[in-house]
């Protein structure tokens, strides 16, 4: 529920824009139950000879047309706008929690969902929202057109309908809801079963477990259609309750127009509220698949909703811009991810101009939260770090990070151009500065062969490149904005032992004025470091080599 | 490109045959529904002409059946709903089954072209989106147009002035369905390429997060992301409108049709004013939406076959399931030791890509070791799967024990081999499901002589569950040299003669590999050993050959290190 308020907060600016929209949609269902209404009282009206004209007949028929068009656009250009917005917003929410995960890859699997999560919430407006809004405006209105014939009538009709529209659709919703995470685990299992045999295909060739892989997948298989077959049994349980009702109250009234309990003499207005009412009825039977729909809705705004971030981060702030003096130095430092188990326990580490440091140790999250802290991305529980005399938490955040540059085996490729790589989106930075930041990180020459140069494309995750020379780019864009201080997190894992001997090399050429952190498990790499330090037991200790 | 969407509509049209029977069943109670339901209206339509009539004569007899066939539709929507549900689910399993055919068929080559996950996306994703499209568009397609003019007959043959303003509303149909459709169309095929563009950047940037907020650049990015979210919805929002016309098209047709009845009924019915008349009148209105009711179905589906075309487009990129003659009649098996001999052999991926292997040619005998050396791309790995079988030379042949590799039964050279990789496959499972993967009928004897041999047995001893913890993705997480140490276990349960590796070391440190390779030394003896490496480690091999792969050229460099 809370995460719903979240949206509908993060939906306010576009208030009036969504209100239009339902409004509009009321209108439109207003002139099918005019234009019905007139068909039943011109009908009537004929057969007892009474003629009429049929103006008002035709403007509802008129307005209907054009008001539905209106309805199907506003509500569309409204919710898109809307959707913009939460897009904006979760994306700036991520970008707090996922420096934080630097050391983590998160899964592609995982953030395609969640996109596909954002793209479902607009059920949320247009199937839920707007048709139960309309749904529930029409309930009175059918009360007080009914209690003119008989306020008897208006109650029963009112009541079956209340139960149609409410009723049912909330059962279905609770349900969906509910069988919303065993769905999902369901299908996430066949597609962990699909990926382990996409991935194995050798191995299925050699092991001849052809077969084998595939009654696994056969068998996840029949677990997932056996959940979508009980979901589907519920939906139409519901779906055909709801129409059960609507049938009856269609028939309660029809009784009452032919005069079988509660008369009213005028057979002309008897006519005419049958037909207003069947056309109500038959609107909104769809409403129980809205209530399934919201079931759902439900799950993926909790899961964009969720919260990411964690104690102890900092959010980007402004401050001072970063000093020219770039001496790193932390005392006391004290921090970790649990409060029980600090991973490091009054440490006291500096970096001097041009220094190069490694740092040893067992992969894990010590070493990158050493990053994150220096980078200010989170605080430290005691202890300060400053830059060149200055605190780090005094200075703006983006130009800590201009001044830190950091490259690691997650650094990512984008889907676009070698240029648009390099600037991440920075204007005003010419080709010739983009030039050098090549040659520094010794890719230049690979990239002038190529047939469009610096707007070649790098493909998805730098598919267009091989292993060394995507890295090589990722060196070459942090060379770019010319920091002071390199903290290298692992930079050669990935790569096969040729080019990573290649890439050390590189990294050992770079300008000896930049001092560099280079965090690493192994004792190879280290021709220019001037000494190693290894984490152990919440503790930096020198390492001979 | 035409060639392509040949091959689509192809792969369509047969997927559409298959489910043939499913739909007609469908497509035969979507039929026996628009009976009921002008059966339902006319019933409704005689209990008010009685009501008008004020003799209510039978009027309680009509709307007893009217009531008693509402509900008799209620009942064939459910038998209806659900039999749709499950053939779409029987429809996507058989696809799936002759996906997963083609794709073990293809083998391990197909991860050269295809990304895995994209094939994981394939059986998955792709499978179950079609959902729509075999359990609602398929029948309603075929069944709309026929249901509609079949109302319109029946209307007709009750009331000919009706039923001709319902005829020509539905003539009218398809034409404004056609005018709008193709503008639709059109704009959204405009339109398509940019939206798709936008929708991968979003998740891309989403991806790289981590890399734009240490780069300092996340606000940038933000605003980069607002506007091109906000060229989104102005794509979006053209394409909609035109689409938002079709469907105002189908409301004016439903509203001429509606309209020009009661008007032309009432003006009617004032001249003569009879029951029968009311009653025909009546019916008239209660049938339009009858008529109408299937083709809105058909719309409202519309989405799903841009479904079935997009998977059409992955799955046709497939190999078809191989029947190769020459595969069938081989049927000869080897026995152990065995000698490889490579005669004269070429590779080449492609005709563009030229030759990957040029002209190699070794023998190589029981208990030697071959090792395979040379930069990234010679064709290292390309050589080893010729071994393996999963490609075949384009010139030249190869040799196990005298026999040409083709004669060989696939299998038989399966069971030969062991291959150890650099990325081993872990499965989510516990370590012995994993380990005993390579053979499942294996004893607890062989189990355990093949952890001991591997050097796992002090890993098992440290693991929370030993043998039966959970491992792969979402368990417990193992480190390179302990995957490999199993991959080595495996090897051992499985007992073959040749054993090939990949850069099995290529992501271990100095140490790990230095304690891998002892832990193979005792496993090769015997076997006949090809390595693929970079590592100065494996030199320590005594009695090892070399062979030295350079991009399309080889030097064949056979040294026998003496002892």
């Amino acid at each position: 529920m809370k995460s719903l308020l979240t949206i509908m907060a993060l939906w306010r600016p576009h208030k009036g824009r969504l209100l239009l929209g339902v409004i509009m949609a009321a209108l439109a269902f207003g002139s099918s139950l005019l234009l019905m209404g007139q068909a039943g009282t011109r009908l009537a009206g004929a057969a007892i000879g009474i003629g009429a004209g049929f103006y008002l007949l035709r403007f509802a028929g008129v307005a209907r047309l054009i008001l539905r068009y209106f309805e199907r656009y506003m509500t569309h250009d409204a919710l898109f706008r809307a959707l913009t917005d939460l897009r904006v917003w979760f994306f700036r929410k991520l970008a707090h929690s996922s420096a934080l995960g630097i050391g983590r890859k998160r899964s592609g699997d995982l953030l395609s969902r969640l996109v596909a999560d954002i793209q479902s919430l607009d059920n949320l407006y247009i199937r839920i929202i707007v048709p139960l809004v309309v749904a529930l405006l029409s309930a009175p209105f059918l009360f007080v057109f009914c209690a003119k014939g008989s306020i008897g009538l208006a109650f029963i009709v009112t009541f079956l309908f209340c139960l149609m529209v409410i009723g049912v659709p909330l059962l279905a919703g609770v349900y969906a809801y509910r069988m919303g995470p065993h769905l999902l685990k369901a299908r996430s299992a066949l597609y962990s079963q699909s990926l382990d045999i996409a991935t194995g295909l050798r191995e299925a060739r050699l092991f001849q477990a052809e077969q084998r892989m595939t009654d696994v997948l056969f068998l996840k298989e029949q677990a997932l259609y056996k959940a979508q077959r009980h979901e589907v049994v519920q939906m139409t349980v519901c779906q055909t309750v709801a129409a059960f009702l609507s049938r009856c109250g269609v028939l309660l009234t029809l009784l009452f127009a032919g005069g079988v309990y509660f008369h009213h003499p005028d057979i002309v207005h008897n006519l005419t509220l049958f037909f207003v009412v069947m056309t109500i009825f038959d609107q909104f039977v769809d409403l129980p698949r809205a209530g399934f729909l919201a079931g759902e809705v439900l799950h993926a705004a909790q899961r964009v909703t969720e919260p990411l971030t964690s104690e102890g981060q900092i959010i980007d702030h402004g401050g001072c811009a970063a000093p020219v003096a770039y001496e790193l130095v932390a005392e006391h430092l004290t921090f970790g991810w649990q409060k029980e188990r600090p991973l490091f326990e009054d440490v006291r580490f500096t970096l001097k101009e041009g220094e190069r440091i490694a740092l040893l140790g067992a992969s894990g999250n010590g070493k990158s939260s050493l990053t994150t802290l220096l980078m200010g991305i989170t605080k430290p529980w005691e202890g300060t770090i400053t830059l060149g005399g200055v605190s780090v938490s005094d200075i703006d955040s983006n130009a800590l990070r201009q001044k830190i540059g950091w490259l690691s085996q997650s650094s990512h490729l984008f889907d676009d151009t070698i240029r648009n790589n390099l600037l991440l989106g920075e204007k005003g930075v010419s080709d010739q500065k983009l030039w050098e930041a090549l040659e520094k990180a010794q890719l230049a020459d690979f990239v002038r062969a190529l047939p469009d140069g610096l707007d070649c494309w790098v493909g998805e995750n730098g598919s267009a490149l091989s292993g060394g020379q995507g890295r090589r780019l990722a060196l070459a864009r942090v060379l770019l904005r010319e920091a002071s201080i390199l903290i290298l997190d692992e930079p050669t894992e990935g790569l096969d032992r040729e080019t990573q001997e290649e890439f050390i090399r590189t990294l050992n050429k770079l300008d000896a004025r930049i001092s560099v952190l280079l965090i690493t498990h192994r004792m190879t790499g280290l021709e220019k470091v001037s000494h190693v330090l290894r984490l152990e037991d919440g503790n930096l200790k020198p390492v001979p080599f | 490109m035409v060639a392509d969407k040949k091959k689509l509509k192809f792969w369509v049209k047969e997927q559409n045959s298959l489910h043939k029977k499913a739909v007609y069943g469908l497509v035969f109670q979507g039929f026996l529904n628009v009976i009921l339901g002008c059966a339902q209206a006319w019933f409704l339509a005689r209990a008010l002409a009685c009501i008008l009539d004020s003799s209510m004569k039978g009027f309680l007899s009509f709307v007893f059946w009217f009531f008693a066939i509402c509900l008799l539709r209620l009942g064939l929507n459910v038998v209806q709903d659900l039999m749709a549900f499950s053939a779409g689910q029987k429809a996507r399993s058989r696809l799936r089954r002759q996906i997963l055919a083609q794709i073990f068929s293809a083998g391990p080559s197909l991860l050269r072209t295809t990304h895995s996950a994209r094939i994981a996306a394939l059986l998955v994703d792709n499978v179950e989106s079609l959902e729509g499209y075999f359990a609602r568009w398929l029948p309603s397609s075929v069944l709309w147009a026929p249901a509609q003019w079949f109302v319109v007959v029946v209307l007709y043959w009750q009331n000919h002035r009706a039923g001709l303003i319902l005829g020509i509303s539905c003539l009218l149909l398809p034409v404004f369905q056609a005018v709008f459709g193709i503008a639709t169309g059109r704009a959204s095929r405009k339109q398509f390429l940019a939206l798709s563009r936008l929708q991968r950047r979003f998740l891309d940037r989403l991806r790289g997060l981590a890399t734009i907020v240490m780069a300092g650049r996340s606000e940038d990015e933000a605003q980069a992301l607002a506007e091109s979210a906000d060229e989104l919805r102005q794509r979006t929002m053209k394409v909609l409108r035109i689409a938002f016309l079709t469907s105002a098209s189908t409301d004016l047709v439903m509203i001429i049709a509606l309209v020009g009845i009661v008007i032309t009924e009432s003006r009617y019915l004032l001249h003569t004013g009879s029951v029968e008349q009311a009653a025909s009148a009546l019916f008239a209105v209660f049938v339009v939406p009858e008529a109408f009711a299937p083709f809105r179905a058909f719309s409202a589906a519309y989405q799903d076959r841009a479904r079935a075309t997009e998977t059409a487009e992955v799955a046709v990129s497939l190999p078809a399931v191989e029947t190769d003659p020459a595969q069938k009649m081989a049927v000869s098996e080897i026995s152990a030791p065995v000698t490889i001999t490579f005669d004269h052999v070429w590779y080449r991926w492609s005709a563009e890509r030229g030759w990957v292997l040029n002209d190699v040619s070794f023998t190589l005998s029981p208990d030697e070791i071959l090792l395979l050396t040379g930069p990234s791309g010679a064709g290292k790995s390309t050589l080893l799967e010729l071994v393996l079988g999963f490609i075949k030379p384009g010139k030249g042949q190869i040799y196990f024990n005298g026999q040409d590799s083709m004669t060989i039964a696939p299998a038989s050279l399966a069971q030969t081999i062991s291959y150890l990789g650099q990325k081993p496959l872990l499965f989510y499972g516990t370590l012995k499901e994993n380990i005993l993967f390579a053979r499942p009928d294996a004893s607890e004897e062989e189990l355990h002589s093949a952890l001991k041999a591997a050097q796992l047995e002090v890993v098992v001893s440290q693991l929370p569950n030993g043998l039966e913890t959970l491992i792969g993705e979402g368990g417990f997480g193992l480190s390179g040299g302990q995957i490999q140490r199993l991959a080595i276990a495996r090897a051992y349960l499985k007992k073959s003669s040749v054993i090939l590796m990949d850069e099995p070391t290529a992501h271990l440190d100095r140490e790990t590999e230095q304690e891998i390779i002892l832990a193979l030394k005792p496993l090769l003896k015997g076997k006949t050993v090809i390595i693929a490496t970079h590592s100065e480690e494996f030199d320590l091999f005594d009695k090892a050959k070399s062979l030295h792969l350079l991009h399309s050229n080889v030097s064949n460099d056979k040294e026998e290190i003496s002892a």
